[in-house]
Order: C-alpha cells, then structure tokens, then sequence
C-alpha cells in the first residue's frame, strides 16, 4: 500500500512538472501548445537511447532529454512563431503526432534485436543506483529525486515569470502589436518560452523513462498532452501553484475511478473510456464555467 | 527628425498612400488631419513597421527605417500608441508601464536567472521612474490596478505614459484625445506641451481641430493618400484645397464644427 | 501500380476527406474558431449508422440519411449547451473547449461500441476492373456520394436564402444582424450542415475501410491540412484543399524518389526510394508546414 503511495507521488510529481511547463508557454505566454506530449516523448527517447544504447550516466540521460526536447520546442517554433494560435495548435499536434510515428517506425534505432524497439518499445532501462536500495524502498529514493526535480522546476519557473522575461511574455498574451511597439523581439521571446518549455517536458520524460524502466510509443498518445491540459485549465492557468494543485486534483481523480471498478461490475475497458470522457467534460464545464481555473493569476504588485 | 519620402501603399486595388513626403522637425509637435480614410493611419503604421510600404523612404534621423519590423522600429527610437489604447488587460498599470524601458537586462534568460541582483537594481530604478510619471498624471493610486479595469481616458494617459518610459526620439500619437472628456484633454495636452519643452517630439493624427490649432506648430493634410496641404494650423484653416477636400456630405459638417472655412 | 490507379486512390481519398473538410471550415468561417471536436462528430455519424444500418438491419442508403440528421441534431444541442455560452469568448479557449469535447465524444463511443473494429452491413465487394484499374463498387459510391453533397452544397451556398445570410453572415455579422438577418439561426444551420457532412464523410471512410473509435483523430491532421490548404473559411478552398491532399498522400507514398533524385543528374546514387506508410500522415504535416509558412491565407484565400 505504501509503494503504491510512493508510485502514485512519483507520477504525480511528474504530471506536475508537465503540467508547470505547459503553463509556461500556455498560461504565462498564451501558446496554445496541442502537441506538449512530444517534450514528454523525446525526452523519454532520448534518455533511453542515452542510457541503454551509449551506457552513459543517468545524469547524461536526464540531460540529454532536456535538451532534445528544448531544441524540438525551440525548432518547431521558428516556423510557427508568426501564426495565429488556431493554426499553431494543429501545428503542434501535427509535430507531436510525427514525434511520436517516427518512433514508432525507426525501431533499428535501439539495436537489433526481436520485440525491440519501434511499437514493441523498449524494455530494461536502468534505473539510477538500482542496486543500491531493496525492492520496496527504491521507490521512496526516486521519489526523492522526482520530488527534486520538481522543487527545481518551480522554482525557476516561479523566478522567470516574475522577472521582466516573464513580463514581455504576459504583454505577448494578448497580442503581439503592443509588445512589439515596446520594442520587444515577440519572436524570440515565443522560442525561448517554446525551448524552455520543452526542456522540461524532456525532464519530465527522462525521469518517468527510468521510473517504468519500459517505453513505446503507445504511452505518448495525444491523449496525454489533454491530461496536462486538464490539469492547467483546472487547477489555474497562469499560476504555477495552480498548475501544481491540478496536477493532484487530476491524478486524484484518475486514480479514484480506477477503484471503482471494485464497486461497479464495470469492464476495465470501459471503465477506462468512461474516464476520458470525464475528463473532456470537465475540460468542457471549467471552460464554461470557471475560466480561470481553482487558483487564479496572481497580481504582480511592486513594492514602492 | 523624421523624413517620409514619397511613400506610396495600395491595399487591393485602393490606393492609400500616393507619393507622400512630409517632415517632422526636432522638437516640433507636427500633427495629420485629413478625412476618413485619407491614409494617416496607414501612414502610422508604415513608418511604426507595421505595414509593408509599396515605395518610398523613410528616414528617423538621417538612417533609413523603412522594411524593418515593428520592434526594430520601435527599438531606434520610434514610439506610438494606437488609435483604441492597448493595454494587456491582466497587468497591472505598473507593469505596463515597466514593460516599455529598452534594454532591460531581465528580459534575457541568463539574466534572469543568475544575475538577479543587477536586474532587481535595474527594476527598481524603472519604478521610481515609473511611479514619478503616474504621479505626475494622478494615476499613482492605481499603480497596482489590472490595465483592463481602467477607463478609456485613464487608458490613454497610460499609453503615453508607457511609451515614454522607453524614451523615444519620436512620438507618433494615434488620436491621442479620442474618446476623451475635455478636461483630460486639456490634462493631456499640457502634458504634451510640457515634454516638447523638455525636448521631446511629437507627431499626432488628429480629428479634433481646436487640439490641433493649439499645440501644433505645423499640420499637414492627407486626403485620398495625398498631400493636400502643409503649414501652420492658421493657415491650414484658410486654405481652399482643405475645404474643398472637406466638402462632400458628411465632412462638410466635420469642417463646419472644426471651424474650416470660417 | 499503374498511375491511374493512384489517381483514383487520390480521388476516392479526395472524397472522404472533402465533406468533412467543408464542414470544418464552415464553422471555421461563421464561429472563428477551430473546432477540434470536428473529426469526433464524423466517428459519432459512423456509429450511429452501425446502429441503424447493423444493429436496427436498416439498408445502408438510409443509415447514412438518418445518421447525417442525427448528427447534425446532436451538434445542435451541443451547441446550445456550450457553444452559445461562449460566443464572445475568445478563440483559444473555444479550442480547447472543443478539445475536451472531442475526447469526451470519442470516448462515449468507445465506452459503448469498444475498441474492436466493426463493419456495416454491406453487399460483398466485388473489384471492377478497367483501364488498368480496379475499383470497388462502394468506391465509386462514396466518389459519387461526395460529389453530389459537394454540388448540393453550391446550390445551397448560392440558390438559396439561407444560403445567402449565411454568405452574408460570413462577410460581415454586424451588418448582417444589423438587416435583420437571424444570425442564431444561420449558425444552428451551419452548425446542422457541417456535421452531418463530418457525418457521411466518415461513413464514407468507414464503408472503405471499418469502423474504429479513433479513426476521428486519425484523419483530424489530414483534414485541418486541407481546410488550412485551401484557405480557412473558404468551402471551395475545402474542397480543393482536399482534393490536393489525396492526391499529395497517395502520390506521396507512390513516388520512387530514388528515381526523381537519379533523374536530376545524380545518377544512380539513390536506390528506390519511398516514403514508408507509416509516415503517410507526416506528408499532411509537411504540406502543412510548408503552406504556413509561405501562404498561410492558403490557395484561394478567404472568401470575398
């Protein structure tokens, strides 16, 4: 009972780093990202193939997500950055979409080998000082590390959008024309929210790649990139304690569904269908009613 | 100061510009009048980067800026506000204005993250600034206030506020007093009267004629994307070509109230 | 493969992705948003013709009548439970609103009908042969059936008085309100007619191949592409768009580009080289890209 605490904190912690990061380029910068699952993938993939293929380093690993994803964030933006938020949407799904299809088909990639690699996945990733915790309290140690990676994410975040950074991405939210008669390069500034963004969506996959210590494609469906939706548009766009909060509120919520199959003879398919369907209506219902979201904006009040 | 040199932009098959040259001295406060639709706002956004220009130069102290984008502009020194004020409705009017200073180190990402101290100085001396301009406008108590709750006058004084934290050589004022009560006009123009003092120029479109003939120290006309006129408020209101241009239909009584022709 | 088979692979594909492209523009044009629920209706028409056709033993002609209004009435509802809350609202928010309607509408029909593929009730399918080609009769159905919806669509558009407040609704909404054109009602219309044509393009599609709840989000990159191809808002920008892309994926994919690169002098450098099917949808993606960046307005532009 107490792993499964410990699981479900691990995957919390990771939707919460997902979920700051699209609320970066979302609630903070107004990009309607639909393709946010790509960081979360690269970032897995490239890990893996860091560690399993090169037998670096964790750390290597992590890194490498980070980057791979950044650059992806960063490169799919150059395109994109002039378009209006219709078109950058399907754009983004598009590109999360390719991510995810070459994955799928470039299986030589992980090595030769039967039931390896393309949508078989890949299996025996290894997980960051292994063999140095028993089975049981592993989990606490990566939970450790999530719990790490997280505070740090916040806590850069939290800096950059009370700087004047984050300030020239608030002015973008509602339109470029201001912005740019204040002189401010709106392009440049879409990219870094783009590239920073998605290094930590990499982050996000690196850490669940070695936590699973199994990846395929199937695990990054579009589907995923609508969770993190849910989590930012309930718990608050545009505060990143909200962010936080509905990562809980979502992974809670998913989690309880799952307990009722004991109590109602519904078949786990189902039961799977009918909470997606619970989350697109509720997307629906906070959208229509409650815009904001639980927590809202903070105003930013200087002092003087 | 500024220089158009024969500028030309056509829309479809609409001409809007044709061949437009005007000057903006240093110092000067230059105002654009002209009807509906004569092309000043075109005007203002082909100088501001806004707009693409078919033909023609434009020159802000001697350097070419015409076919840079909007930013670029604004960073040589061109500042404007636009015809319906912009301000991001969810930052407050402090932040709006600390949005505007040029070369702030926080905006770049290194910065921001490691080199907080030096942003925080640079932030600190941009909200004494800051707070010395809305005092001065008496939007002081509204400093922390969403930009979207304010009233459309209020809007304005923030808009020109902000604009000359960035400290721009030129200022292009899109019908600063549109929508707003004599009293603040009044406000608003010694204001600008004030900062031309201080060096400042300014150039504005403008529909209101009495604001024109009492800050402007030349006026040029635009009518169909030409100019008609250029020269002092007087004698741009005893011009024949500006009346003519003013009377058909519905301009004729603009002209009459504005006192053309008189 | 002879090349006129890939022509006619390029127009039947042409065909099913036109009416639900049309569709989506429509909505596009009147309600300024992207609706991403769109390809969802389409999977909704499908099931329900499983219902009448399959499980009510209806003949298919009927099923697709019956489906098309049923949709176009559910749609109806939606609408007026979501969607006319939030006409002022702005479009990134109608986006995702849509979004989780889409997985909630997906996912009701996976909930019922399940993941397995289904099949109508349709006559065997015996190919005819001629010219080098073969087609199957419910082949040339579903060209037909597009063609007439697409010309019946014209007349409506121009021959008739809603057509006409639709046009003008489209040009200009203050004025048309203004003369008194029932702006409500020309989008309940818009809103009847472009899902129940979301409708029969997916039976169409369905008839081809089989029924699968995610066969909705299978084509919604395809078909965006489309409707961005030939100019967003514009019906016959859908329909060409459309058009193009069948032919763009099936000459895509059929293409030896080992021989294209080996004509242009580098002779014998490349082997055959193919675009791998897997990859169909990243042609789509690369349009896409590549009409965003240099045309966004798409070939015909906004209409009027």
């Amino acid at each position: 009972m107490i792993e499964y605490l410990a699981y479900l904190s691990i995957m919390t912690g990771i939707y919460g780093i997902l979920s700051l990061s699209l609320n970066l380029q979302y609630g903070f910068t107004g990009l309607a990202n639909f393709g946010h699952v790509a960081f979360f993938c690269l970032g897995a993939y490239t890990s893996t193939l860091i560690v399993v293929l090169a037998k670096g380093p964790f750390i290597l690993g992590l890194l490498g997500g980070i980057i791979a994803a950044g650059l992806f964030g960063w490169l799919i933006s150059i395109p994109t950055a002039n378009l209006k938020e219709d078109y950058w949407a399907i754009v983004t799904l598009a590109a999360a979409e390719i991510v995810r299809l070459f994955f799928l088909n470039e299986d030589w990639i992980f090595g030769k080998g039967p039931y390896h690699g393309g949508a078989f996945g890949i299996g025996g990733i290894p997980r960051p000082l292994q063999s140095w915790f028993s089975a049981t309290t592993y989990s606490f140690f990566y939970l450790c590390i999530v719990i790490f990676f997280l505070a740090l994410t916040y806590f850069v975040i939290r800096l950059l959008t009370n700087s004047p950074f984050g300030r020239v991405l608030k002015a973008m939210r509602e339109g470029d024309d201001l912005p740019l008669a204040m002189g401010k390069d709106v392009r440049k500034f879409r990219m870094r929210a783009m590239a920073l963004g998605g290094g930590m969506g990499g982050l996000a996959g690196s850490l669940v790649a070695h936590f699973w210590s199994f990846i395929d494609p199937y695990q990054f469906m579009p589907i995923e990139t609508f969770v993190v939706w849910a989590m930012v548009v309930v718990g608050g766009k545009g505060n990143n304690m909200g962010a936080l909060v509905g990562a809980v509120i979502i992974q809670f919520f998913y989690i309880s569904t799952r307990f009722l199959k004991d109590f109602i003879p519904i078949d786990a398919q189902v039961l799977a269908s009918l909470r997606m369907v619970l989350i697109g209506v509720l997307i629906v219902l906070v959208m229509l009613f409650m815009k904001e979201g639980l927590l809202k904006e903070k105003k930013r009040v200087y002092q003087g | 100061m500024l220089k158009v040199v024969d500028v030309h932009k056509s829309f479809g098959g609409i001409m809007a510009l044709d061949g437009v040259s005007l000057d903006v001295e240093r110092g000067s406060i230059t105002g654009l009048i002209g009807p509906n639709g004569s092309g000043k706002t075109t005007l203002f956004n082909i100088i501001s980067g806004y707009h693409p220009k078919d033909a023609g130069e434009i020159y802000l102290k001697g350097q070419r800026i015409d076919d840079l984008p909007p930013d670029a502009v604004a960073r040589k020194g061109v500042g404007r506000t636009f015809q319906i004020s912009q301000a991001p409705a969810k930052m407050t009017v402090l932040e709006n204005m600390l949005l505007a200073p040029k070369d702030q180190m926080g905006e770049g990402l290194w910065n921001a993250l490691f080199a907080k101290k030096r942003v925080l100085h640079q932030e600190r001396h941009n909200v004494e600034k800051a707070v010395e301009f809305l005092n001065s406008v008496e939007l002081i108590d509204l400093r922390n206030e969403y930009a979207g709750n304010l009233s459309g006058g209020q809007k304005k004084l923030l808009s020109l506020g902000r604009i000359l934290m960035a400290e721009p050589e030129i200022i292009l004022l899109d019908e600063p007093t549109a929508g707003v009560n004599p009293t603040l006009i009044k406000s608003l123009m010694r204001l600008i009267d004030d900062l031309r003092k201080g060096g400042k120029t300014f150039f504005f479109v403008e529909h209101n004629m009495k604001v024109i003939s009492d800050i402007c120290d030349k006026v040029y006309v635009l009518d169909f994307g030409k100019k008609i006129a250029e020269g002092t408020p007087r004698e741009i209101q005893e011009n024949e070509e500006v009346l003519e241009a003013y009377l058909s239909g519905s301009s004729k009584k603009w002209a009459q109230k504005a006192g053309i022709g008189s | 493969m002879p090349v006129s088979q890939v022509i006619i692979n390029s127009i039947i594909r042409a065909s099913e992705l036109s009416l639900i492209a049309l569709g989506l523009t429509l909505v596009y044009d009147l309600l300024k948003f992207a609706n991403f629920a769109h390809t969802e209706y389409a999977v909704v028409g499908v099931y329900l013709a499983f219902i009448f056709n399959v499980t009510l033993g209806l003949n298919i002609f009927t099923a697709v009548l019956l489906s098309a209004i049923f949709t176009g009435l559910i749609a109806l509802c939606i609408d007026r439970m979501v969607f006319r809350r939030m006409r002022d609202t702005g479009r990134v928010i109608l986006m995702v609103t849509s979004f989780g309607l889409g997985i909630a509408l997906r996912n009701i029909v996976r909930a019922i009908w399940g993941p397995t593929p289904r099949g109508y009730t349709i006559a065997l399918q015996k190919p005819i042969s001629f010219l080098g080609i073969r087609i199957t009769p419910v082949q040339i159905w579903i060209i037909v059936t597009a063609v007439v919806f697409m010309v019946a669509f014209h007349l409506l558009l121009h021959r008739t008085k809603l057509g006409k407040a639709m046009r003008a609704s489209s040009d200009n909404p203050a004025l048309a309100q203004a003369s008194g054109i029932a702006t409500e009602g020309v989008i309940l219309w818009v809103w009847f007619i472009a899902t129940s044509f979301a409708a029969v393009g997916g039976i169409l599609i369905a008839l081809e191949t089989y029924l699968l709840p995610h066969m909705g989000f299978a084509i919604i990159i395809p078909v965006f592409c489309a409707t961005i191809l030939g100019g967003i808002g514009n019906p016959y920008g859908a329909m060409l768009g459309a058009l193009a892309l069948g032919f763009a994926e099936n000459f895509g994919l059929y293409l030896d580009f080992g021989n294209i690169i080996n004509l242009w002098g580098f002779f014998d450098l490349a082997g055959e080289m193919h675009i791998p099917t897997g990859y169909r949808d990243a042609i789509s993606f690369g349009i896409l890209i590549v009409i965003l960046l240099t045309k966004p307005a798409g070939i015909l532009g906004r209409r009027g």
